[in-house]
C-alpha cells in the first residue's frame, strides 16, 4: 500500500465525507424554516452565533441540534437485541455514505490525483447504487426487530414493504435513461446528456416523474412516510432510540435523500451542465450538480408541507397497479422512439443520444414527442380510472 | 500485496460469519450472518475484477434473499430463545452429502489450478452484456416471460380464494 494511494484515497472521499453532512445540517435548517413558512410559523430564529444576540436568522439551530443530540441519554429498552440495537443506525448510515461516491462530482482538485480512483469510473455505477441503496431496508428491519417493541416492529415491517415495492417502478424509470445513454457509467450518462437532457424527452419526463416518486417513498419521505407515522406509530421503527443513535439515523435519512436526488440529476437532469449549455469548468459543474440537489430537496420538502400521508393500500395500489405498468410501458415507448429516430443499426453506443436529436427531422421529431405524451398520458389516465371502480373507502373491523 | 491482505481478511470474515449462521441460535442473528457472508463473497469478486458480479450479489442475495429470508422468519414460531436446538439426528448422512457437494465444486478448480494463467483482462459490464445478450437474447426473453407468468399464476391462485365468498354475496 503506497502512500500515494492513501493519498489519492483521501482526496477524493473526504470531500464527500465534508460536503455532504454540512448539506444535511443546513437542510435541517431550511426545512423547518420552509415547514413553518408553509404553517404560518416563524421557525428557529433565536439561535445564531454563542454568547451574542446576533441571531442569524436561526442559523445556529443545527449545532445546537447536534450537540443537543450528542449530550442526550441513551436508552435501550429493557429486552432489546443490544448489538442490534447498537448496529442498526450504524448500518443505516453506511449504505447512504457508500452510495454518494457512485454521484460524478468531479471535485476541482481532483486533478491533483494520480491514479483515477473515483468510484463512478466503474462501468456499472447505476447498479452498484441501486444494489447499495437496497440495504436501507435490513438496517430499518434491524431496528424495528432489535427494539422490542410492537410499534419499532410494525413500522419495520411497513418499511419493507414500501421499499420492495417501490424499488421496481425506481429501476424501471432509471432504465429508461440507461437506453437513451446507451451506458450504465454514471460518467458517460452525463456526457451523454451534454447538449439535450432527457427530461425534455416525453418518455424522460415521465420516468423523472416515477422515478422521483418512487424516490420518495424509498427514502420515506412524505406523503410516503407510512413507517414513521406519528400519529398511529408514534415514531415507527426509530420509536426506542434517544440521543446520537437518533441523530445517526436522522443522518443517514437525509444522505440517502441526497444520494437518490443525486441519481435523478445524474440520470434525467445533465449532471453538472446546465440546459442545452455544457459547463468544462469543474467549479462551476460541481456547483451547478449541488444546486440542482438542492432544488429536488426543496420541492421534497415543499411536498411534506403540502400532501397528507397515504393509507397501506393505497401505497400499495399505487406502487403495483399505476406505476409498475406505466412505467413497464414507458421503456416500450423509450425502445420504440430510439428505433424509430436511429437510421442506421448503430445502437446502444455512449453518446448516440445526442446525435441522434441533431440529424433527426422536424416532422419525426414533432410526431414522436406528441404520440408519446398522447400515449402516456393516455395510459396514465386508463390506469387511474381501471383502479378507481374497485377502490372502495375502509371499512373498519374493529372499531365504528 | 494489498490484494493478498483484502483476501486474507474477506475470507477470515466470510469463515467466520458461515459459522455464526450455521450456530447461532436466534434466527434472526443467524440471517444477518449469512447477509455478511454474502458480502464478503461480493467483496471477493470485486478482488477478481469481476464488479457487475458483485454488483448482482449484492443487488440479488443481500437484497432479495434476505428479505425474502427475514419475511420467513417473521412467519416462523420462537425466533429467538434457548429451548430452539440444533437437529442433529442424521448428522452422518448430511455431513457426506455436504462432503460431496463440496467435493463435486472444487474438483473442476483443483484440475484446472495445474497451469495458472493470470487473466489481467478485466471484463467491463458492457463486454458481459454483449456476451450474454447477443446470443442468448430471445431465450432469456422467454425465460423472463415464463417467469412473469409464473408469477402472475401464483398471485391469481392465492386471490382467487380470497374473491370466493364475496360471489356469494347477494347484491
Amino acid at each position: 500500500m503506497s502512500w500515494e494511494l492513501i493519498r489519492d484515497i483521501l482526496i477524493t472521499t473526504v470531500p464527500l465525507l465534508v460536503i455532504f453532512p454540512s448539506l444535511f445540517a443546513f437542510t435541517t435548517w431550511i426545512e423547518r424554516k420552509a415547514l413553518a413558512r408553509i404553517q404560518n410559523r416563524i421557525g428557529p430564529n433565536k439561535t445564531g452565533v454563542p454568547c451574542t444576540r446576533i441571531s442569524l436568522f436561526g442559523l445556529g439551530q443545527p449545532a445546537a441540534d447536534g450537540i443537543k443530540m450528542l449530550f442526550k441519554e441513551d436508552i435501550v429498552p429493557k429486552g432489546a437485541d443490544r448489538l442490534f440495537h447498537l448496529l442498526a443506525p450504524i448500518v443505516a448510515l453506511i449504505p447512504a455514505m457508500l452510495v454518494l461516491c457512485f454521484l460524478p462530482l468531479e471535485f476541482p482538485w481532483a486533478k491533483f490525483v494520480q491514479a483515477p480512483v473515483q468510484a463512478f469510473l466503474l462501468d456499472g455505477a447505476v447498479i452498484f447504487f441501486f444494489a447499495i441503496t437496497g440495504l436501507n431496508t435490513l438496517a430499518v428491519f434491524m431496528a424495528g426487530w432489535a427494539s422490542r417493541n410492537k410499534y419499532s416492529l410494525l413500522g419495520g415491517m411497513r418499511a419493507i414493504a414500501q421499499m420492495v415495492s417501490y424499488e421496481i417502478p425506481l429501476v424501471l424509470s432509471a432504465v429508461v435513461a440507461v437506453m437513451a445513454a446507451g451506458s450504465l457509467n454514471a460518467a458517460e450518462l452525463v456526457e451523454s446528456q451534454k447538449t439535450f437532457w432527457f427530461v425534455f424527452t416525453p418518455w424522460g419526463f415521465a420516468a423523472f416523474v416515477i422515478f422521483f416518486i418512487a424516490a420518495l417513498a424509498e427514502t420515506n419521505r412524505s406523503p410516503f412516510d407510512l413507517p414513521e407515522a406519528e400519529s398511529e406509530l408514534i415514531a415507527g421503527y426509530f420509536t426506542e432510540y434517544s440521543g446520537f443513535k437518533f441523530a445517526l439515523f436522522f443522518l443517514g435519512e437525509y444522505i440517502a435523500m441526497f444520494a437518490i436526488s443525486g441519481l435523478a440529476v445524474v440520470l434525467f437532469l445533465g449532471g453538472g451542465h446546465l440546459p442545452f449549455l455544457p459547463l468544462e469548468n469543474a467549479w462551476l459543474s460541481s456547483a451547478v450538480f449541488l444546486t440542482k440537489i438542492m432544488g429536488i430537496i426543496a420541492v421534497m420538502i415543499w411536498l411534506r408541507g403540502t400532501l397528507p400521508r397515504l393509507r397501506v393500500d393505497q401505497l400499495m395500489a399505487f406502487a403495483w397497479k399505476f406505476l409498475l405498468p406505466l412505467s413497464i410501458l414507458n421503456i416500450f415507448i423509450t425502445g420504440a422512439s430510439i428505433k424509430l429516430m436511429a437510421t442506421s443499426t448503430t445502437y446502444a453506443q455512449p453518446g448516440m443520444f445526442g446525435k441522434l436529436i441533431q440529424d433527426a427531422n422536424l416532422p419525426t421529431l414533432a410526431l414522436l414527442w406528441l404520440g408519446g405524451i398522447a400515449i402516456l398520458y393516455g395510459a396514465a389516465w386508463w390506469l387511474d380510472n381501471l383502479s378507481r371502480p374497485t377502490a372502495r373507502p375502509r371499512q373498519y373491523q374493529y372499531a365504528e | 500485496m494489498t490484494e493478498a491482505a483484502a483476501f486474507w481478511i474477506l475470507s477470515a470474515v466470510a469463515v467466520a460469519s458461515a459459522l455464526v449462521a450455521v450456530r447461532k441460535r436466534n434466527l434472526v442473528h443467524g440471517v444477518f450472518a449469512l447477509l455478511v457472508f454474502f458480502a464478503a463473497l461480493a467483496g471477493h469478486f470485486l478482488l477478481l475484477l469481476a464488479e457487475f458480479l458483485a454488483a448482482a450479489q449484492v443487488l440479488v442475495y443481500i437484497g432479495a434473499v434476505g428479505i425474502l429470508l427475514l419475511f420467513a422468519v417473521m412467519l416462523t414460531e420462537r425466533v429467538t430463545g434457548e429451548g430452539r436446538r440444533i437437529m442433529i439426528r442424521g448428522s452422518i448422512f448430511g455431513t457426506l452429502a455436504a462432503a460431496a457437494v463440496f467435493f463435486v465444486l472444487i474438483w473442476p478448480t483443483l484440475s484446472m489450478l495445474k497451469s495458472p494463467e493470470k487473466n489481467t483482462h478485466a471484463l467491463t459490464t458492457r463486454e458481459l452484456g454483449e456476451r450474454l445478450m447477443d446470443p442468448y437474447a430471445i431465450t432469456l426473453e422467454i425465460l423472463a416471460l415464463l417467469l412473469t407468468a409464473a408469477l402472475v399464476g401464483a398471485v391469481a391462485i392465492a386471490q382467487g380464494r380470497l374473491d370466493a365468498p364475496e360471489k356469494e354475496e347477494p347484491k
